[in-house]
């Protein structure tokens, strides 16, 4: 920690005071700390999915069967056995980190396009397996967490506002443990797989154990992730919990948007993405249903052709080239 | 008899899921991205049969031509002016550009036909020929019929003609092609124009026995991208086998198990296939 550092945490803090103190502003249940706790739920999920996507360049388009997993089995837990969804959502981090361990079986030697693949398909087999299997997930017609009086043990509030640090929680995790691993020896083997996987692997990297720990992390975060979406809801189906384009692509493209690989990217990406599409359905108000999907894919089109890496490195550009005018 | 009936049935559909399944190949092969969009491509086939049966009163199976020419020219226009953007650039920006062309497709759709289901009306569509205990669907052999003369097509357009020479070449040594007068944009705007064209075209002959809607491609796309990893990504002979083997699968698996978890047997080969042999089944030892 030299003190070149200092201003980078300094950063980190002045934001977390911000996010902390910013919801007394705003009107307790209101439309904006909605959208705002969805905006920390979705930044933390990406945040899980920067850890394989960003730092390994692991391209996952499954992981919507991590997020779904969390959301059931807590609310299972919760329906069937009383169990409380902090201890659901241990249990969802564990099932989700097994099935992220499977997933690695096949997926592990796949880079680039065969790995996204897998992965896409790995997430409709979950989609499926949750229609299908009515009898423990209530099938298409979906799930609802059991309305109870507010309680910390049970997480139902009356206020949005205990949702909202609990969003913020998961974030600033999430965010750690980002930071923590691209520090560690983890994370230098996972971009020295990312670099190159055969050299990396002649300097005496296990590259798959590597991938499968980083895998694995990633798909506990999204359990648990998961399990909070499940509680701030209380109602979800298979088609939303395991969804495609809803989740799995959403928080890839909310990483590319803010900047792959790195701990902020996620977070500048949530904030962009998530309000935008609020808007979006504000403004048409479900009067098509697909145009805000629609914008959606053309601004991911948008960046890819623009700056594929992201906001941060737009503005960087754009510093640059107004520096670059003053002295010409 | 039951066994050797739903033989019959897959392998009519396969047929189809070949010409559909060559076209995905085909994008690989050539052009070296893998196209997430390409069963919304069918999606985009199947409303132009369905407008041509509706509008001009043509038979989805003649339908088929509108769509395969309507869709290769937007296919040549995707190329020339979005993916060739991203050729060179990483993966990430690969997978994400046509998994936005995905999105935006599909939901181009939904804003403008709305999410019904339609379906066309043929006379053929509800018989059947009967040879011995058995049944022919009249809408699956001439899907399939259909299929074959377009496999053979693509065949003969791909060895016999210059163009298909040139797009061999491509898929071989861009720069050794370049040397000798290939334009590879050129070929990579056809080679994409023509592997959605493909798609598309399988879209408007499986109309007879579908209904179309927009997220018809959801159902699609995992079994394209079966078909495909079976016989190997980019062999095109590997995607008529897989074609078929898939079909056969599905119907044969359809007299065990609910149709639902027909889908999911198809996503374990898949997820098998890519782990075992990610370079196909064909590809044996060579």
């Amino acid at each position: 920690m030299t003190t070149k550092n200092f201003p980078g945490y300094f950063r980190w803090l002045l934001l977390l005071l911000v996010l902390a103190i910013f919801p007394w502003f705003l009107k307790d249940q209101g439309y904006a700390i909605r959208v705002l706790i969805l905006v920390m739920l979705f930044a933390a999920m990406a945040q899980s999915w920067n850890i394989v996507g960003g730092l390994a360049n692991q391209i996952s388009l499954g992981h919507a069967a991590f997020f779904g997993i969390g959301t059931y089995t807590s609310t299972i837990l919760l329906i069937r056995f009383g169990i409380s969804p902090w201890l659901g959502m241990l249990a969802a981090m564990l099932v989700a980190a097994l099935a992220g361990a499977i997933l690695s079986i096949p997926t592990m030697r796949l880079r680039g396009h065969y790995f996204a693949l897998a992965t896409l398909a790995f997430g409709e087999v979950m989609r499926a397996i949750a229609n299908t299997w009515t009898s423990l997930t209530g099938g298409p017609v979906g799930i609802s967490v059991p309305f109870s009086q507010p309680s910390l043990s049970l997480m139902q509030f009356k206020s949005s506002l205990p949702y909202y640090y609990i969003m913020l929680g998961a974030l600033v995790i999430t965010t750690v443990i980002f930071i923590l691993i691209s520090r560690s020896k983890l994370g230098y083997r996972l971009r020295a797989v990312k670099a190159n996987p055969e050299a990396a692997e002649v300097i005496g990297v296990n590259t798959v154990r590597t991938k499968v720990m980083a895998a694995v992390i990633s798909a506990a975060l999204m359990g648990a992730c998961g399990t909070l979406y499940a509680q701030f809801n209380f109602f979800f189906d298979p088609d939303t919990a395991f969804s495609l384009t809803g989740v799995s692509i959403r928080v890839a493209l909310i990483c590319i948007i803010g900047g792959i690989g790195t701990a902020a990217g996620p977070i500048i990406g949530a904030f962009f993405i998530i309000p935008v599409e609020e808007l979006f359905n504000d403004l048409l108000s479900g009067q098509a249903a697909g145009v805000s999907q629609l914008g959606y894919g053309l601004i991911l089109i948008a960046i890819i052709l623009i700056e594929p890496h992201g906001i941060s490195a737009l503005l960087e550009r754009g510093k640059k080239m107004w520096k670059g005018k003053r002295y010409v | 008899m039951q066994l050797l009936q739903a033989l019959i049935d897959g392998l009519l559909i396969g047929g189809v899921y070949a010409v559909i399944s060559i076209g995905l190949t085909l994008v690989f092969g050539v052009v070296g991205i893998i196209n997430f969009a390409q069963s919304q491509f069918l999606m985009v086939g199947m409303f132009i049969a369905f407008f041509a049966w509706k509008f001009l009163g043509l038979d989805p199976l003649f339908g088929a031509v509108l769509a395969f020419a309507g869709v290769f020219v937007l296919g040549a226009l995707i190329q020339k002016y979005l993916i060739s953007r991203v050729l060179k650039a990483p993966e990430v920006s690969q997978i994400f550009l046509t998994v936005g062309l995905l999105i935006v497709l599909e939901n181009l759709a939904l804003i403008v036909f709305g999410s019904e289901f339609r379906s066309v009306q043929t006379a053929y569509q509800t018989s059947a020929w009967r040879l011995g205990g058995l049944m022919f669907n009249v809408p699956y052999v001439a899907a399939f019929a259909v299929s074959a003369v377009t496999g053979l097509l693509i065949w003969w357009v791909l060895k016999k003609t210059w163009w298909g020479w040139a797009v061999r070449a491509t898929s071989q040594d861009v720069m050794a092609a370049q040397l000798v007068g290939i334009s590879p944009a050129r070929v990579h705007q056809m080679a994409f124009g023509l592997g959605v064209g493909l798609t598309a075209l399988g879209g408007s002959i499986i109309l007879p026995y579908l209904t179309v809607s927009p997220t018809i491609g959801d159902q699609f796309g995992v079994l394209m991208f079966t078909v495909v990893v079976l016989g190997g990504l980019g062999n095109i002979l590997g995607a008529v086998v897989g074609g078929l083997a898939v079909g056969m699968i599905q119907s044969i698996s359809s007299l065990v198990m609910p149709i639902q978890l027909q889908n999911l047997a198809l996503f374990l080969i898949f997820i098998l296939v890519l782990a075992v042999r990610p370079e196909g089944l064909l590809k044996k030892a060579s």
